[in-house]
């Protein structure tokens, strides 16, 4: 299976980018983002589908991490 | 009668004579004195016992001396002696011994340095012919080393063609930095050089089809399996192919890095992920303008 070409790349990161933006809209509900799942999955090769959403996981997470977590200071306020 | 019309068979002392010559003398000056007979006798009182703690100004130990003896301050050899030329001229003579002892340090300091360069220059001299060789296959089917970029500065970059985004990204990134310094006037292109660590799936003709893509000169280098791993070896790349899907398709883990080979073939920088194509090309513009080739 030949590695997409550069034209076959833009096409999918565009599809990812406009269904993540669609996401981040609906607040990660994915129910309303139906349509613009399957241009993405018909985009993109599958392992990069895989790949994607592993990375959309990581990056929502590492928000939650940098705004949720306790501050240093509050916590290590004697040493 | 002043101590320096006593002569003793031609000797004569002064205040910058060593204490040890001056109590010498002194007791030879006692004796021929005695010897002299009753007459000389008064001039002893006008002799120093020798007998005195050293130090470093004889001057005034001898005006110490006088007190101590209980003599007045009349008429005596070493009254008044202060700081006299002999301290001056000693100072003199210490400045400029410390003056030459530190000309020699500096040249020692600089011989050792010279040596070191030499060494230096030899073992980077070596590294550059053994060191980060690879033996691979250009994306025309050409068989390459290492040793064909000699003269050449080169921006290297380890991925696959099967990259989602990363590797793009990247090689956008180096292509950019080579314009940028292409733009420059007076600068030798920058050969750009893209390696696989996918080699089961990037032969040569995915090779061709992937770099056409992102600039007219990047070099895209394939091989075996061995041949990849020397190369990702000599250049401390980590590569795991991840696990296959139904499709057989598969995505390469890899460290992501840019490496700066300077034109006699040695590693000389690399850039992470986080720095931008300008901060790149600043960089290598300043190994430019510092390289000196240690092969010539």
């Amino acid at each position: 299976m030949a590695a997409p070409t550069m034209k076959e790349r833009q096409v999918c990161w565009g599809a990812r980018d406009d269904y993540w933006q669609c996401l981040d809209e609906n607040a990660g509900d994915s129910s309303r983002c139906q349509q613009l799942r399957r241009s993405f999955e018909s985009s993109c090769p599958q392992q990069w589908i895989k790949y994607f959403d592993k990375r959309r996981d990581y990056l929502k997470f590492k928000e939650k991490f940098e705004a949720g977590q306790v501050q240093p200071s509050e916590s290590t306020a004697n040493s | 009668m002043r101590w320096e019309e006593v002569y003793f068979w031609g000797l004569q002392t002064s205040p910058s004579t060593p204490f040890r010559k001056r109590v010498y003398h002194k007791s030879i000056r006692a004796m021929l004195l005695l010897t002299r007979g009753p007459k000389a006798w008064p001039r002893l009182s006008l002799l120093k016992p020798p007998n005195l703690p050293r130090t470093l100004n004889d001057g005034t130990l001898c005006e110490r001396a006088q007190h101590f003896s209980g003599r007045g301050p009349a008429k005596t050899v070493r009254q008044g002696q202060p700081l006299g030329p002999g301290l001056r001229t000693r100072l003199l003579i210490t400045a400029l011994f410390g003056v030459g002892l530190g000309g020699a340090w500096l040249a020692a300091r600089a011989e050792k340095e010279r040596q070191r360069q030499q060494r230096r220059t030899e073992a980077l001299r070596q590294a550059s012919v053994g060191q980060g060789d690879f033996s691979l296959l250009d994306h025309h089917g050409q068989a390459r080393c290492k040793a064909d970029f000699q003269g050449q500065w080169v921006l290297m970059y380890f991925g696959f063609t099967h990259c989602p985004d990363i590797c793009p990204d990247e090689l956008e990134k180096l292509v950019q930095v080579v314009q940028q310094l292409e733009a420059q006037p007076g600068l030798h292109p920058v050969q750009p050089i893209f390696i696989t660590v996918d080699p089961a799936r990037d032969d040569t003709a995915a090779m061709a089809r992937y770099v056409q893509d992102f600039h007219p000169r990047l070099l895209g280098l394939t091989g075996s399996a061995e041949q990849v791993a020397q190369a990702s070896r000599s250049y401390r790349v980590y590569y795991r192919a991840g696990p296959k899907d139904e499709d057989q398709d598969y995505i390469v883990d890899h460290s992501i890095a840019i490496y700066l080979l300077n034109p006699d073939g040695l590693f000389t920088d690399y850039y992470s992920r986080g720095r931008s194509a300008e901060q790149i090309a600043d960089s290598v513009r300043q190994h430019m303008a510092a390289f000196q080739s240690v092969l010539s």
